[in-house]
C-alpha cells in the first residue's frame, strides 16, 4: 500500500472514531486495476477498503446532496480531489450544504488516468485552508494545455462549422442523463428535462430534443461548472461536453472576472447584480 | 444444423455478397469508440479480434432509441393520421457477440406477450444476424454465469467461430442463415471445428457460474431487504446501464408537436429515472434510488423469470464496463446467491 493511501485511511478512521462523520464516502477497488468505485465507510475497522490512485475519478461531492443518503447519514465526509473541493464551494454558495457540515479529506491527483501519476493527501483540513490551496497551488493546473488547445481549436471554427460539429456530437446522445447524474452541480430535485406538464424539452433522442437538452444543461452550468470533467468521462457515447462547459467558463471569466468554486464568500455572477457589470453583450 | 468452414480471408467477400441486397450493420469506429452502425464498406468494419463487445448493443436496430408511431396533421379535409411505417430494409447484422444475439429471443417473449409488436417483429424478420464467437473475455463479461456461452447459438442465424488455423467454423442455424450462405456458397466448404477449444481462453476468463434459481428465490422473498440501500448507494440513477443493455426494453410514448401537426413517438425509458413511476397525484412508489435499483434486479432475475421463464440478462457486461461508478451486477448476484444459502433468510414482511 502506498503511503498517501495509508494516510487517507488514517484520516477517515479519525473522522469516524471522533464521531465527526457518520459516513466517509471514498473510493474502493473496482472490477479492474484501472477502475475504482464509490464506497461508503461507516465503521473505523473498514477504512482499509479506501484506495487512492490515479483512477479515482468520480466527483464525490455529488453524493453530498443525495437526500436518501443524508437521511441516513446527516454528517457526510467525502474524499475530495481538487475539482471536487471546488464543487463543495459552489454547493455552499448555493446553500445546498452548510459550511459547518462540510468534512473533507482533500486529495491531489496530478494526472488523473495516468497510472504513474503522483497522488497525495492534502495536509489542510479546514475549508479556508483548502480554498487557499486551490487559489495558489491548483489554479495554474486547473486547465491543462491539452484542454485549452482543444477549446481554442473549436473557437477557431466558423459558427457554421461549430454548429455542424455540435449537431453531429449531440446526434449521438441517447438521453441517459449520465452527464447530469454524475455532475455535482446538477442537484435539482426535478430537472427541467423531467418535467412533462408542460414538456419543456422533448424526451425524444432526435436532433431537436438532443439539442434542447444539451444546450439547456450547458446554460445551467455557465458560471457554475467546476471543470471536474465527469460529465464527459461518463458519457457512454463520448460527447466532448467539457469543450462547451470550458467555453462558457471562459466567457464568464472574461465578462465578470469570475471563476466558479474558488471562494465560498464570492457572489455568483448569475445570482447577483452589480451596477458596474458591463452590458455590452445585451442586445 | 449444418456446419461449414470459411477461410477468414474470405470474410470480406462474404460481406460484399451480403451487401448486394441488404444494408450492413457492423462494428465500426467512431472516434475512440467501437459501435454498431451502418457500414458503408466492408473495409470500415472493425476486425473481430479488436473488440470484446461494441459500446452499444444491437437492440437499437430492432428497437430504436426514438421512433415515430404515427404522425398527424389537421388539414382542410380533416385530421390526417399516418404511420407507422412497418416496411424495413433487408439487413445483415454482422459481428455481434453470442450474448447480444441471445437477447433477441428473450425480447421476443416480451414483444409478443399481450400485444404483438409489429415494429419489433418486422425488423426481426428483415434482419439476418451473423455473430462471431468470443475468443477472449474481459473483466466485465459474465455470459456463462447467466446461462450463455461465448460460442452460444441462441438468436443467431449464422455463427462464426474463429478456429486457430485461419479458418472460421460457420454454423448455419436458420433459413435466413442458409440464404446468406447461398449468396456466397463458393466461399464455404464442408467442414467442422472444435468450438470449445477455439473459445477456451474466453471460457477460462469468465467468472464461475451462479445458482440463479437461488437468486430468483431470494429476490422473491426479499423485496423489503435492508441490503437494497447498500447495493444502490453508489448508483447515480442515470440510464447508462439500461440504455446500453441489450435486454432492457422499457419505453415511453410521447406526443410532440402542436395543434396543427405532430408526432406520437416511442422513446427508450429507464426504471432508474424518477419520472418513470411518478403518478399524476405526485406520489412516486419508487421514491428513492434503492427502490429503482431493486426494480432493475427484480425485473431481470425474478419478474421476467416468473412471466417468461427466461432471465432478462445475457451477461454482456456493458452495465459494469460503462457504468460511471462501476456498479457490478455480477458481484451483487453472487452476493444474493450467497445470502440465499444463509440459514435464516429475511422474510418480506
Amino acid at each position: 500500500m502506498t503511503a498517501p493511501q495509508e494516510e487517507l485511511q488514517q484520516r477517515a478512521r479519525a473522522l469516524l472514531e471522533s464521531d465527526e462523520a457518520d459516513v466517509v464516502v471514498g473510493y474502493g477497488a473496482g472490477n479492474h486495476p484501472e477502475r475504482t468505485t464509490p464506497v461508503f465507510i461507516t465503521r473505523p475497522e473498514d477504512v482499509g477498503e479506501l484506495v487512492l490512485n490515479p483512477f479515482c475519478h468520480n466527483n464525490l461531492a455529488t453524493w453530498l446532496t443525495r437526500k436518501d443518503l443524508r437521511a441516513r447519514y446527516p454528517r457526510i465526509a467525502i474524499v475530495a480531489k481538487e475539482p471536487d473541493i471546488r464543487a463543495v464551494i459552489v454547493l455552499i454558495q448555493e446553500e445546498q450544504i452548510r459550511r459547518e457540515d462540510v468534512r473533507l479529506i482533500g486529495v491531489r491527483i496530478d494526472t488523473p488516468g495516468d497510472p504513474d501519476s503522483p497522488c497525495a493527501v492534502l495536509p489542510h483540513t479546514t475549508l479556508e485552508e483548502l480554498q487557499e490551496h486551490l487559489k495558489t497551488e491548483f489554479a495554474p493546473r486547473d486547465l491543462t494545455p491539452e484542454q485549452l488547445a482543444r477549446l481554442e481549436e473549436l473557437e477557431a471554427l466558423s459558427p457554421t462549422e461549430r454548429w455542424a460539429f455540435w449537431r453531429a456530437q449531440f446526434d449521438k446522445c441517447i438521453r441517459c442523463y449520465a452527464c447530469r447524474q454524475a455532475c455535482p452541480m446538477c442537484y435539482c430535485d426535478q430537472c427541467i428535462a423531467q418535467m412533462n406538464q408542460p414538456q419543456w424539452i422533448d424526451t425524444s433522442a432526435h436532433p431537436l430534443g438532443n439539442m434542447a437538452w444539451n444546450i439547456t444543461r450547458a446554460f445551467h452550468l455557465a458560471g457554475r461548472c467546476i471543470n471536474c470533467g465527469e460529465c464527459e468521462r461518463v458519457c457512454p457515447v463520448d460527447i466532448p461536453l467539457m469543450i462547451l462547459n470550458r467555453f462558457l467558463a471562459r466567457q464568464v471569466g472574461a465578462h465578470f472576472g469570475y471563476r466558479a468554486g474558488y471562494d465560498a464568500e464570492d457572489y455568483q455572477p448569475f445570482a447577483t447584480y452589480k451596477c458596474e457589470d458591463s452590458e455590452d453583450f445585451i442586445l | 444444423m449444418k456446419t461449414l468452414n470459411l477461410e477468414a480471408q474470405n470474410l470480406a467477400a462474404l460481406l460484399d455478397a451480403a451487401r448486394q441486397n441488404a444494408r450492413l450493420i457492423a462494428p465500426v469506429r467512431d472516434g475512440g469508440r467501437i459501435c454498431f452502425a451502418e457500414a458503408a464498406s466492408p473495409d470500415d468494419i472493425v476486425p473481430h479480434g479488436d473488440y470484446v463487445n461494441p459500446r452499444n448493443s444491437i437492440k437499437e436496430f430492432f428497437f430504436p432509441r426514438s421512433e415515430p408511431l404515427l404522425s398527424f396533421a389537421r388539414t382542410d379535409d380533416g385530421l390526417q393520421v399516418e404511420g407507422p411505417d412497418t416496411e424495413f430494409p433487408p439487413t445483415v447484422l454482422f459481428g455481434c457477440r453470442p450474448c447480444d444475439a441471445s437477447s433477441l429471443p428473450i425480447m421476443d417473449a416480451l414483444y409478443d406477450w399481450d400485444y404483438h409488436d409489429s415494429l419489433w417483429f418486422e425488423r426481426r424478420a428483415a434482419t439476418t444476424v451473423v455473430s462471431i464467437a468470443c475468443t477472449r473475455a474481459d473483466e466485465s463479461c459474465f455470459c456463462t454465469a447467466v446461462g450463455g456461452a461465448p460460442n452460444g447459438t441462441a438468436g443467431s442465424d449464422l455463427l462464426l467461430t474463429p478456429l486457430p488455423d485461419g479458418l472460421l467454423l460457420a454454423e448455419v442455424l436458420t433459413d435466413k442463415g442458409q440464404a446468406l450462405v447461398d449468396q456466397a456458397s463458393g466461399l464455404f466448404t464442408e467442414g467442422t471445428g472444435d468450438k470449445q477449444a477455439a473459445c477456451r481462453a474466453a471460457l477460462d476468463a469468465l467468472p464461475p457460474t451462479l445458482d440463479l434459481d437461488a437468486v430468483t428465490r431470494w429476490l422473491a422473498d426479499n423485496f423489503e431487504s435492508d441490503r437494497w440501500p447498500a447495493f444502490s448507494d453508489k448508483c447515480l440513477g442515470c440510464g447508462c446501464c439500461t440504455f446500453l443493455c441489450p435486454t432492457c426494453h422499457c419505453f415511453d410514448i410521447a406526443d410532440e408537436g402542436g395543434y396543427r401537426r405532430g408526432q406520437r413517438r416511442r422513446n427508450w425509458d429507464a426504471c432508474q429515472f424518477p419520472l418513470f413511476t411518478l403518478h399524476a397525484s405526485g406520489h412516486n412508489p419508487r421514491h428513492d434510488q434503492a427502490a429503482r435499483w431493486r426494480q432493475r434486479i427484480e425485473h431481470k432475475f425474478n419478474y421476467y423469470v416468473q412471466k417468461f421463464s427466461v432471465r432478462s440478462c445475457v451477461g454482456c457486461g456493458r452495465c459494469i464496463r460503462h457504468c460511471p461508478v462501476n456498479m457490478n451486477i455480477h458481484a451483487q448476484l453472487s452476493e444474493i446467491a450467497a445470502a440465499s444459502a444463509e440459514p435464516a433468510p429475511q422474510s418480506s414482511e
